[in-house]
């Protein structure tokens, strides 16, 4: 179904200017789908009666470029990354550069001079308005979002790689957390929490690592604070916990069943380790970390052979090897058959609550933590 | 499968590809030998019709199992995970991750060839790997189309739509081939949508039918979704397919669709022929906790409370094991395999009986299984001598939220998992009751589970070790650390009398096998089935 595709583009480049065979190879990702692209009725402004600096770059774009990095600058990933936002990447000499020189699969074009290349800069600065397929589908109770440049390129990455777990529109899928209410993404100012993550992924939450480019990362930053906007004027049809949501508890009850029948007060007190713990954390974190405090650390004390004894801060643990964090912050691990060894995890108390609790228990402890300000 | 055994016709078959052409035909896969598997195979994504993933080669034993080694490993050098099981057909292994097929050399694990065509529209979470009919793969697409690719090279002959991406559905599933049906699913849990099963004609592409699981979308007071998303199992003596349904939607709320939602987390049997349901079978009647069951529905044929009988087996992600007399879909034995509190009971049929307390809630409801389940698509395996049902089990808590703001489309509320660990539950299948356990770590492992005649049972942990346990007890007899999560579930084959086995972690595919030499005393004697 290449041929399809292929004339797509062409037909789309031959609207645009007389069609003048690419100078180089072709290497597009074709879709293995029957010439299906996506509708979007903006495409590149044809060349008027009289030019502008836009319409001559928008020409030279779909010229050269669009072949590749597709009709609104969108890409064609992971093969050919999309140019939106690429000026916050790159200066405008090191794109001369790059489109002089060329660079891997990018053949050079020397060709593009003065007052093309100028228009051409000029238009890769631009921005774009692209309804990409994060809203398509969405069914008739949903309004498609308009994103621009950046965030609709962050878009069809977020839709490929995160919509699965964290929703089609950030706020909550299958395991993963809404990101229109992330503290994180909410307090990362500048993105590089939010692409730290990425990068690193969140082994402990099952996230995995995903290698993006930095423009791929910055596209996918500026999708994320685009559905933080529109989920903060949404009305309705909105997923996720409000901290009114979590009021529904009694503050007597909970503290009863802190001293009582939870255990709890054999490990916290209000006045000590929990003091103020509800003006660290509030709503679903709060709950959230009641249930169970993931970062919680365990110790452990490992016996050699000779009798020797070494504490430290439980780091790895698998059926073969322990390994620790000794007082001095060394990391040290010994295979399990050799040494004896007494893990201390007393957040293991709350694993044995999950089977006790009744909801009502789980409401109410979480009215009298409210209390602890 | 005769393979060129004298080194002179090897040659000639070498010169003959260079040559451009090939006088040795290749034996393709007719669709009979699907109902008896060699050992130099694994032509189907669960190695067999039945579903058991069990492999009858004895080479590496209990007692040899030490010196195992490897024999080669390949890099995808992608960072998606291989979540395929791999088919090997001749001597070479067919592997998936969305948009991606490679065909590697089973003895070397050098790429022969390697199809990537990547889609920008469909969700691309995972891949289960491909079908093989005649000399012909299968394969779909995140963005919902299947396509027939030539194995020898890779060339595509024909793309077909199986569902409409712009709707929301996408497909990660290894068709299923039955005599001359190539049977896929479909996946979609983001909007109300249909969920199905089709069948295509593997030489034309042609729809032969089409079964839906639930009613067409927009019709008052029932349910969208069931979705089809993982390889279903076959009995040619009955001639019924079974397969696992999906959760319905909307997922969280039911209040759009009260009753039962059939043909929602259900297992269903079908005429492969004309689609037609046999029967169905609800093993989460009015889901709102996300508790797809597709789970391989397993096939044995044993004794059952001193009777013969014709069994499904299905530890379901809502955390029950299932037994099912598979010839009228009547349950034999229902019962909680881990941690569940959100049943009141099992009612005369064998089937949970939902609390609607712990249907999610605005306050919240905290809920065992998480949403993940108590198991998901990584493959059981079933040992047949021992009578155990072996199972990767994730017994955890979390909590589910809903409330009218969530609306009542597609997700419709939100849960979090709290807590959760990784378990090797060996399930006697006659009383549910687990024979034995083996922890596998904090957070729970990805690994399917694979058992051999020789007594090995084969998964992974949390942590990336690959693990070789003694079925008999669950006792670690070999391991080995990966350096990635496992996501997939192991298959065995020989090839040349050296039995592999075969596990990826991460993007990487590992081939184990005893080490090659003159010294063969300790092999036992290779008995194929």
């Amino acid at each position: 179904m290449k041929s399809f595709r292929y004339l797509a583009i062409l037909a789309t480049a031959t609207g645009l200017v007389a069609f003048q065979a690419a100078k180089s190879p072709v290497h597009a990702a074709f879709s293995a789908s029957p010439g299906r692209m996506n509708a979007s009725s903006q495409v590149a402004q044809p060349a008027a009666a009289n030019p502008t600096a836009d319409n001559i770059g928008a020409a030279s774009y779909a010229k050269h470029c669009a072949i590749c990095h597709g009709d609104h600058r969108e890409g064609i990933l992971p093969a050919f990354p999309p140019l939106v936002g690429i000026k916050h990447q790159m200066t405008d000499q090191q794109i001369t550069t790059l489109i002089h020189s060329g660079k891997g699969r990018m053949p050079g074009l020397p060709g593009v001079q003065n007052e093309e290349l100028a228009a051409l800069l000029q238009y890769l600065a631009s921005s774009t308005e692209i309804t990409p397929a994060v809203t398509a589908g969405a069914g008739a109770n949903r309004k498609g979002i308009q994103l621009t440049g950046e965030a609709a390129a962050g878009g069809a990455l977020f839709l490929q790689n995160c919509a699965f777990c964290h929703g089609r529109d950030a706020m909550g899928g299958e395991t993963g957390p809404d990101l229109t209410q992330s503290k994180l993404v909410l307090e990362d100012k500048d993105g590089s929490q939010i692409s730290g993550v990425v990068r690193e992924g969140r082994i402990e939450k099952k996230m995995p690592a995903f290698q993006f480019s930095s423009p791929e990362l910055v596209s996918l930053v500026a999708f994320i604070r685009a559905r933080v906007t529109a989920a903060a004027s949404m009305k309705g049809g909105r997923r996720g916990v409000a901290v009114s949501d979590l009021q529904t508890g009694n503050v007597e009850a909970g503290k009863k069943y802190f001293n009582g029948a939870g255990g709890c007060a054999k490990c916290h007190s209000p006045t000590g380790d929990l003091a103020g713990v509800a003006r660290r954390h509030e709503g679903l974190q709060l709950e959230e970390r009641m249930l169970y405090p993931r970062d919680a650390k365990s110790t452990v004390v490992v016996t050699l052979p000779s009798g020797e004894k070494i504490a430290g801060t439980l780091a790895y643990q698998d059926e073969f090897t322990v390994g620790l964090r000794d007082k001095d912050g060394s990391y040290r691990s010994w295979p399990t058959e050799r040494v004896k060894y007494k893990v201390d995890s007393p957040v293991d108390a709350h694993v044995e609550q999950f089977p006790k609790y009744t909801d009502d228990d789980i409401h109410n402890l979480m009215a009298y933590l409210q209390t602890l300000r | 499968m005769k393979l060129v055994h004298s080194p002179g016709l090897a040659a000639i078959a070498v010169l003959a590809l260079l040559a451009g052409s090939c006088p040795l035909v290749a034996q393709y896969l007719e669709p009979a030998q699907l109902l008896h598997p060699s050992p130099e195979s694994w032509p189907l994504y669960h190695g067999d019709y039945s579903g058991m993933r069990h492999s009858h080669l004895t080479q590496i034993t209990p007692q040899n199992v030490g010196r195992l080694g490897m024999a080669w490993a390949f890099q995808t050098n992608q960072s998606a995970e291989i979540k395929s099981s791999p088919l090997l057909v001749d001597g070479i292994l067919y592997f998936t991750v969305p948009d991606n097929i490679w065909a590697v050399d089973a003895r070397s694990g050098h790429v022969i060839w390697h199809y990537n065509h990547p889609t920008t529209e469909g969700l691309h979470i995972g891949h289960r790997g491909v079908a093989i009919y005649k000399g012909w793969l299968y394969f779909v697409t995140p963005d919902a189309h299947l396509i027939s690719l030539n194995a020898k090279d890779g060339s595509v002959r024909w793309t077909k739509e199986i569902a409409d991406v712009t709707k929301g559905y996408w497909t990660t599933l290894a068709p299923l081939i039955v005599k001359n049906h190539v049977i896929v699913g479909v996946s979609g849990d983001f909007d109300n949508l249909t969920g199905y099963l089709r069948s295509y004609d593997p030489e034309t592409g042609e729809t032969q039918w089409q079964w839906n699981s639930t009613p067409p979308v927009g019709t008052p007071n029932s349910t969208t979704g069931g979705m089809t998303w993982m390889t279903g199992t076959y009995d040619p003596e009955l001639n019924l397919i079974f397969w696992g349904t999906g959760n319905p939607t909307p997922v969280l709320s039911g209040a759009t669709r009260p009753g039962d939602d059939h043909w929602t987390c259900s297992i269903v049997a079908l005429n492969p022929d004309s689609g037609q349901l046999a029967w169905g079978y609800q093993v989460s009647p009015h889901d709102t906790h996300d508790w797809d069951a597709v789970e391989t529905p397993v096939l044995v044929d044993a004794d059952f409370h001193g009777q013969p009988r014709k069994m499904l087996m299905q530890t379901s992600r809502n955390g029950y094991f299932f037994v099912l007399d598979r010839t009228n879909g009547k349950s034999l034995l229902t019962t909680p395999y881990g941690p569940t509190n959100w049943a009141l009971g099992i009612d005369k049929d064998g089937k949970p009986i939902p609390n609607p307390d712990k249907e999610p809630k605005p306050d919240g409801r905290l809920i065992a299984p998480d949403e993940g389940g108590l198991t998901n698509y990584r493959s059981p395996s079933f040992d047949s001598k021992t009578g155990l049902f072996i199972v990767d089990a994730h017994p955890s808590w979390s909590i589910y939220f809903a409330k009218p703001a969530d609306g009542e489309y597609g997700w419709a509320g939100a849960d979090y998992g709290v807590w959760g660990k990784g378990v090797i539950d060996a399930i006697d299948y006659q009383t549910g009751k687990i024979r034995w356990s083996h922890e596998v770590g904090r957070g729970g492992s990805g690994a399917g589970v694979l058992t051999t005649d020789s007594g090995l049972t084969i998964t992974g942990d949390a942590e990336g070790n690959v693990l070789i346990l003694a079925t008999s007890d669950g006792k670690t007899l070999w391991h080995a650390g990966t350096g990635a999560s496992i996501q997939s579930s192991p298959i065995a084959y020989e090839l040349d009398g050296r039995e592999y086995l075969m596990t990826s972690s991460g993007g990487v595919l590992f081939a184990w096998a005893l080490p090659q030499g003159p010294s063969v005393a300790d092999r036992s004697e290779i008995h194929t089935h």
